[in-house]
This record gives C-alpha cells, sequence and structure tokens, in this order.
C-alpha cells in the first residue's frame, strides 16, 4: 500500500522534477525504431535482478489467478465430470437466466450489498479515527500500549475469532451475561436474523482496527512537522490542526484505500460468515458467496450454475473498481490506475 | 568478527537440520517404495469417511484389525483415504470435479449419476466372474438383487447389506426416572405426549423438555421433530402415500403439525435452541438432565448416555418410547428402518487399473471367513466361539484400556457403520448389552415393516433426471427448513400456510414428484 502511495506522490510529482531518472528504469529514451522485445531485452539487461524479483509474482498471478479464468466457461454450459470442461454442451447464458429469476437472487444480493455497506460505513472510518486519537496522544507508553492491544486481535485466526463470537452470543454466554445483568433477556443472539449485521460488522471491525490503523499512522509520519508548528504560530487549535493538516495529508492513503474497499464491495469475507451463520439467519446472512459454496460443493454439486452466480459476482466488482476510480479521479485526482 | 562467526555457525545449524528431515525424508520415502514392490504393485486407494467412533483410536482404517488381516488373506494392499470429518460432501465433489479419482470410493451415492459422469463403470460382468461369494447371495435373495439393481439392470456397488432382523437403530428415548417420580405412564399419542411434557417442564424444570437439533446436519428439522410429524402419516420430505409419491410439506397434515409445534415451543416444551444445537450442545442437555426426551440411537447413543448419566445420578434411566401417533391404537408407519441395501456401497472408479483383483478382494467380506472378520474380528483375540455363537472376549465388552464396547469394536472390526459385507445379528444382539438397548431394539422393530408401505426404495435416476430433481429439491429443502424454523418461532403466522405451499409449487415440486414417481414405476417393474 505504502508503495502505492509512493507511486502516487512520483507521478503527482514526477511532472516538475527528475525527468531523467524514470526514463532511464523503463528503458525509453533509447532509439525509437527498435522493436518492444529489443527494447524489453535491453531493459532486461540493465535491470536484470528487479526482473528476477518481479518473476514469482507473475508467475503466482499467471498460476492461481490467470490459469483458473479457464474454468469459467463452465458458467456457460452445462458442465458434467465425464464430459469434461471441453466435451459439456453450451447452454449460452441459461444459467444466469436461472440464477436473476431465482427466489434468493434479491436476497443475496441485498445481503452482500448491505453487509459489504454496513463494512464500508462503519468499518472504513474507524481506523482513521483511531489513528487520528493516537496521533494527539503524547504519553509514548499509553500509546504504544493502545496500539499494541488493539492491532493483536488482527493475529488470531478467523476460525478462533468466531468460535468467541458463537460461543458468547449462545444463550448464558458472555454478552447474554451483559445483557441480563443490565435487565434484558437472554436470548439466542445468533438465531435472530435481526442481529446478524451487527455482530458481524461490531466484530470485524474490533478485529481489524488496530491492524488497519497502522498505515494512517505511517501516512501521519511522514507530514511535515513545520506545517503543525507553522499553525500553532498563526493559533490553530489542535481540532482546526487536524482538519488543515491531518486529514488533507493522509487524503491520498484514505482515497486508495476506499477506492480498493468500493472495488471488493461484493466480496464479501466469506469465511467468516460460513462460521457465524446459521440456517436461522439465512434472511440477513446469506450472501452470493455461501450460496455459491452451498449449491456449488458443500449441500449440492451444481457447478455450472455457481460459477455463473460467482461470474456474475466478478463482473460487478469489476463495474464497482472501475466507477470508484473514475470517481476519485474526477473529484480529487487521486487515482489507482 | 564475532558476529559473522555467529551468522555462519547458525546456517551451518539450519543447514544440518534441514539436511537431516530431507534425509529422513528419503529414507521414509524408501521404505514405503520397497514395500510397495513386495508385490511389485501400488496399494489400491479406497476412500472413505473415518467413522468418529474409529478416529477416537486410530487414524486410519488402514489400522484397523479386520483390514489388515483381509489384507493378509487377499494379498492386496490398500490405502485409505479419509476426508475431513464434517467436510466430506465437499471433499467428494471436489474430488469429483477434479477427476483425480482413487480405485475405490466408499459412498451413499446417486450411482447412476457417478456412473453417466464416468466415474465409475459398471460391475456387472465383475461380480460374475470374481465375486462368487456377493453372486451366491444375490441369486438367494431376488429382492436384495431388486434394490441393488439400476433400472437397466446395472450394478455399481458393491453393497453394504442388512439382511437380518435388526433394521430399526434409532429412535425416541425418554427420561423414565422423571416419568417414574411424577407417575406418569409412557406417552404413546401426540396428546399424552403433550402432557408429559408439561409435566417436565412445570415439575422438573427443565429448559428442553424435547430436545430435538441437527447432529450431523441431517436437516434443521432434526430426527426427533419428524417423528412427531411422522405420526400424522407424513414425513418431512418425499414418501409413498397409497403407492403414489407425495411431498410431506406440501400435504394438510403438515400444517396441523405446524400447530401443534409452534403451541409446544410458546409454551416451552421443545428446546429454544432447536436451530443452533450442533452435536456437543445436544449431548451437553442430555448429560445436564436439561431434557426429558430426544432421538438417539441405541447402540451409539444410548451406550454412551445412559452410563454417563448414571455417573452422576445412580437413578437416571432412559427407556425407548414407542414412535407417537395421533390416536391410541394407531400403527405407526414411519420407523427409520433401512432397506436391506442400506444404499452404502463401494465403487470402482474408472482410475482403477486392476478392477478385477480389486472386487475379488471385496467379495472376501461376504465369503465365510470375512464375513466373520468383519463382524466379529479375529476369533481367539476379539472373539471365541461358545457352542457355535461367536461371543466378544473382554477385549470388547470389558476393553482393559477403558474403551467403550463401539470404541473397541471400531478399533478391531467394521460393524457399527457401514463397509462392504453383511451386518450379522448376532453382533447387535452382543452390541445392545444394556437392558434398555436390548428392549429398545424390540420395541422400535415392532412396527418395522409398516416402513415398507410409506418409504421411497432404493430408485435409480437418469442423469438428467437426477439434475434436474437435485436442482428443484435444493431450492425447496433450503425453502422449507428455513419457513419451519420461522412457522415455530412465530416469525411467520401459521394463516401464511398456504402461501408457503404455493411457494414450493412454484419451485415446480410437481415436476420432482413426477420424476420420482416415474422412477418408483420403474422400479416396481424391474
Amino acid at each position: 500500500m505504502s508503495g502505492g502511495a509512493r507511486k502516487l506522490r512520483a507521478a503527482r510529482e514526477g511532472g516538475q522534477q527528475a525527468p531523467y531518472a524514470p526514463r532511464d528504469l523503463h528503458g525509453r529514451g533509447t532509439d525509437k525504431k527498435e522493436g518492444w522485445f529489443a527494447r524489453l531485452w535491453l531493459n532486461y539487461k540493465k535491470n536484470k535482478a528487479i526482473y528476477w524479483m518481479a518473476l514469482p509474482v507473475v508467475l503466482y498471478f499467471l498460476v492461481f489467478k490467470y490459469m483458473p479464468m479457464y474454468g469459467a466457461i463452465i458458467a456457460f454450459k452445462d458442465y458434467t465430470v465425464g464430459k469434461g470442461i471441453w466435451g459439456s454442451e453450451w447452454v449460452g447464458l441459461q444459467h444466469f437466466r436461472d440464477f436473476f429469476e431465482s427466489y434468493y437472487f434479491w436476497r443475496i444480493l441485498k445481503n452482500t450489498l448491505l453487509l459489504s455497506f454496513y463494512q464500508l460505513l462503519f468499518g472504513f472510518p474507524a481506523p482513521i479515527l483511531l489513528a487520528l486519537l493516537l496521533n494527539e496522544l503524547r504519553h509514548e507508553l499509553f500509546k504504544r500500549t493502545v496500539q499494541t492491544v488493539s492491532y493483536i486481535p488482527h493475529f488470531i485466526s478467523i476460525v478462533v475469532i468466531c468460535g468467541m463470537v458463537v460461543d458468547f452470543s449462545a444463550r448464558g454466554g458472555l454478552f447474554n451475561t451483559i445483557i441480563t445483568f443490565f435487565g434484558g433477556q437472554d436470548s439466542a443472539l445468533l438465531s435472530d436474523p435481526s442481529n446478524f449485521r451487527t455482530i458481524y460488522t461490531a466484530s470485524s471491525i474490533w478485529q481489524e482496527l488496530g491492524f488497519s490503523t497502522i498505515i494512517y499512522l505511517a501516512a501521519l509520519s511522514g507530514i511535515n512537522p513545520e506545517l503543525y508548528d507553522a499553525s500553532r504560530v498563526d493559533g490553530a487549535s489542535r481540532l482546526r490542526q487536524v482538519w488543515h493538516i491531518t486529514l488533507p495529508g493522509i487524503m491520498p492513503m484514505i482515497v486508495i484505500l476506499l477506492i480498493l474497499r468500493i472495488g471488493g464491495l461484493m466480496e464479501i469475507g466469506f469465511e467468516k460468515i460460513i462460521l457465524l451463520y446459521n440456517p436461522n439467519v439465512y434472511d440477513t446472512a446469506d450472501v452470493i458467496s455461501t450460496f455459491v459454496y452451498r449449491k456449488g460443493i458443500s449441500e449440492g454439486s451444481e457447478f455450472s450454475y455457481t460459477t455463473a452466480v460467482g461470474l456474475f459476482q466478478s463482473v460487478v466488482n469489476f463495474i464497482l473498481l472501475l466507477g470508484a476510480n473514475r470517481l476519485s479521479k474526477a473529484l480529487s485526482d487521486n487515482k489507482l490506475f | 568478527m564475532a558476529q559473522s562467526w555467529l551468522r555462519k555457525a547458525a546456517l551451518l545449524g539450519a543447514t544440518l537440520i534441514l539436511g537431516g528431515t530431507a534425509l529422513s525424508g528419503c529414507s521414509g520415502g524408501g521404505e514405503e517404495a520397497e514395500s510397495k514392490q513386495g508385490d511389485g504393485k501400488d496399494p489400491i486407494s479406497i476412500w472413505a469417511s473415518l467413522n468418529t467412533n474409529v478416529s477416537i483410536t486410530l487414524k486410519s482404517m488402514n489400522e484397523i484389525t479386520a483390514i489388515k488381516e483381509w489384507e493378509k488373506a487377499t494379498g492386496v494392499q490398500t490405502k485409505f483415504e479419509h476426508p475431513a470429518v464434517g467436510a466430506e460432501n465437499e471433499q467428494f465433489n471436489v474430488m469429483l470435479a477434479s477427476s483425480e479419482l482413487p480405485d475405490v470410493m466408499f459412498v451413499y451415492g446417486d450411482y447412476s449419476k457417478l456412473y453417466n459422469d464416468g466415474s465409475i463403470i459398471r460391475l456387472n460382468e465383475l461380480i460374475d466372474e470374481y465375486a462368487p461369494n456377493l453372486k451366491k447371495i444375490l441369486e438367494e435373495n431376488p429382492e436384495v438383487a431388486k434394490q441393488l439393481k439400476a433400472d437397466n439392470g446395472d450394478i455399481y456397488a458393491i453393497p453394504h447389506l442388512r439382511l437380518g432382523e435388526y433394521k430399526t437403530f434409532g429412535g425416541m428415548f425418554i427420561r423414565q426416572d422423571w416419568l417414574d417420580e411424577l407417575g406418569l405412564e409412557k406417552p404413546e399419542t401426540l396428546d399424552e405426549w403433550e402432557t408429559v411434557l408439561r409435566a417436565f417442564k412445570e415439575k422438573k424444570g427443565v429448559n428442553a423438555p424435547l430436545l430435538y437439533g441437527a447432529p450431523p446436519k441431517l436437516s434443521t428439522m432434526g430426527p426427533a421433530a419428524a417423528n412427531f410429524l411422522e405420526a400424522y402419516g407424513i414425513t418431512n420430505t418425499i414418501f409413498l402415500r397409497n403407492g403414489k409419491v407425495a411431498y410431506g410439506p406440501i400435504e394438510p397434515e403438515y400444517k396441523t403439525f405446524l400447530e401443534m409445534f409452534h403451541r409446544w415451543y410458546e409454551e416451552g416444551l421443545i428446546d429454544p435452541d432447536f436451530a443452533t444445537n450442533d452435536q456437543k450442545t445436544f449431548d451437553a442437555k442430555i448429560l445436564d438432565s436439561q431434557a426429558g426426551a430426544f432421538f438417539t440411537f441405541i447402540g451409539g447413543g444410548v451406550g454412551r448416555y445412559l452410563p454417563a448419566l448414571q455417573e452422576k445420578d445412580p437413578k437416571a434411566n432412559m427407556t425407548a418410547v414407542q414412535f407417537p401417533v395421533v390416536n391410541k391404537g394407531d400403527e405407526p408407519m414411519f420407523t427409520g428402518r433401512s432397506w436391506e441395501w442400506s444404499g452404502a456401497g463401494a465403487t470402482i472408479t474408472k482410475s482403477n487399473k486392476r478392477p478385477e483383483e480389486t472386487v475379488k478382494a471385496l467379495d472376501y467380506f461376504f465369503g465365510e471367513e470375512g464375513h466373520m472378520l468383519k463382524n466379529f474380528g479375529v476369533e481367539g483375540e476379539t472373539y471365541t466361539m461358545v457352542d457355535g455363537y461367536p461371543t466378544y472376549t473382554d477385549e470388547i465388552l470389558h476393553n482393559p484400556d477403558g474403551l467403550s464396547v463401539v470404541q473397541a469394536m471400531a478399533k478391531h472390526f467394521i460393524a457399527n457403520y457401514p463397509f462392504v459385507g453383511e451386518d450379522d445379528d448376532r453382533y447387535n444382539e452382543q452390541y445392545y448389552q444394556l437392558q434398555q438397548q436390548k428392549d429398545a431394539v424390540e420395541l422400535f422393530s415392532k412396527y418395522s415393516d409398516n416402513t415398507l408401505e410409506v418409504s421411497i426404495p432404493p430408485i435409480s435416476l437418469t442423469t438428467e433426471e437426477s439434475n434436474e430433481y437435485s436442482k428443484i429439491m435444493n431450492d425447496i429443502t433450503t425453502y422449507r427448513d428455513e419457513m419451519f424454523i420461522k412457522f415455530v418461532v412465530g416469525a411467520e403466522p401459521i394463516d401464511n400456510f398456504d402461501k408457503f405451499v404455493e411457494q414450493i409449487k412454484k419451485f415446480d415440486i410437481d415436476r420432482a414428484i413426477e420424476i420420482q414417481q416415474d422412477a418408483v414405476d420403474r422400479y416396481n417393474a424391474r
């Protein structure tokens, strides 16, 4: 992520200064008549180490991200194991049509979007707020302690976290003990569809809050302290400083993270829902990915149908990502690509 | 200087450790290769889920005494592959999709679909030639042959058979000590059940007078709830109504049942957590004496709960209750009776290079020696012949390592769960050690023949039918389970039952019923 920020800063500042360095790196500026491959070769000879370092990453994406895309064609086929991917019959958009007409379509679409939206609405600003608060702290030891305590949950496996949440929400669990202490009713919290979104979002924030803060703290440390000194001379209060110096200072970071979050809006954490939900709360908890999982491999084996559903989700994600990038470019000149 | 020396030493140490593991890895591999070379072949790989009673003491079915003896007797080497517990279905589907199949898959499956997909092979000729024992059984029991064969006469599985008396393995159990304490009789009709449960609630103050739930994911309804639904002569899924296929949840009786169950829920007569129970919470409620009545299995359930309960409270007692009915004197129809072919069987995959040898080896279990090995283990070790009756030794009945009967059995042979071969009644007679278990099996078996009139026989569907059917039923099942919970807890008023039926019809239940009816007709014509 910090690489992204650097790239961004370089892109912004690159216009005026250091015109020579990037040229050299990209091998431009040599004879234009040479072919692309010749230029690549030249560049390779110059930056051997970098190319070799990039190789595993490129291979990773090829093998694990691009090759499996081949399998996505079964979304347009009636896939049976015996006939294989190529041998199965083409059915066009039949599976997509089935999905859009399905009884569950609106429900899982709504749940996916709502859960993501809540995550964004409450989960996105939370680390920014914590980072700002920590930034204002002057007591080093206290600051460090808060930071450490708040990011520890990030390192606990999601399985353990969910196990804890499930136990705490059960009848007679920790949450219920607290609720009954204040005069509430002891009930199985995770069996009530109206609780699911709250529990899901709150536990996600709790787990990721501290860790997400680190990025913002890093960005905060990059702000020139002279700006604060100058503003203090001008008589700015601390709130004013936050508003006029700190926030604009980390704005590029905020925007980039926001774009990434919007791109993944439909890709709601599927393991976590699987670990938390039960048939009682499908009404609010069943999302596209859990639906695909159940229909595709755990309860049914409708490979083609679920591939189509998964593909639909990816396409919507892609559109959202492009849209967010566009919007951010138009509004603030910050963009990812 | 000192630092760089340290670093070198550390590096050397790390190299040694890594090298060591690499070497030991090599030697391990070498041994395996050698043992394989013993007969110059790879072992036959068998995919089967690992029974929980086995996994308590062993890591793989290869370690079971009977399997080792079987390998010795047939000269075949096997290698069992077990899916992770709870993920059997997923791993099976992924395995099929990957087309990387083991040699043998032991499944409860849609065999015709597996065959039509090209995953498994037809076994008729192989059985004729290499499985004389199984062939003899099929010839002597035409009813079994009818169940095993697909509509076109194909056989796809080396079956697990139950030809003896015992075909019902579970039912409702009740806390007999509470009944005695409150001066109540065992309930027979639904009204009597209500009275008893209310007494448990009011006088014993328990949370779950009727406990039910979903140990291992049977359905959200759980087997116990189904028992009360079945009192009305219908069930939770497809069944035969006067010889015709019908779907329980859209029958009018289902509404009556929902009304009753909703009332019970409101009154606190049934476990309020019914939809979130798992095996752990289910067990805990029984052992904490919070549950008055529940469904469990005679062997694995009672054998586990009763001793544990009596350890805490010597007076605790649980006994079997007959399947409930609506009117006194009615006979229960649904008793969970198994067919002669339990539906489980070993299939030979297309990847199997030596199908003849495999079938021959599996057929061993249908012969005299194999049959004894499967059900009783090794003579002198796990059983002795007393007047021609194979009697388990103390290794099984009073295990020196403190294993329960079912665990000790699971360690030495394969009797408590489906596997290739035939179950022996003499195993069940000794398996049920407690008087409560002996009474239970008699009680539950009393009406078990009625079940044949209402349950769908082991039919087979064509690939197209099977795809269409599972697509329809997938939606319906999810919907039914969700709505069942809503109706019971009152999130959906029972007045909306007609809408519920309408929605199920919209999912095209009629087509699903038609598919099943055709298949049943074909079955009857076999």
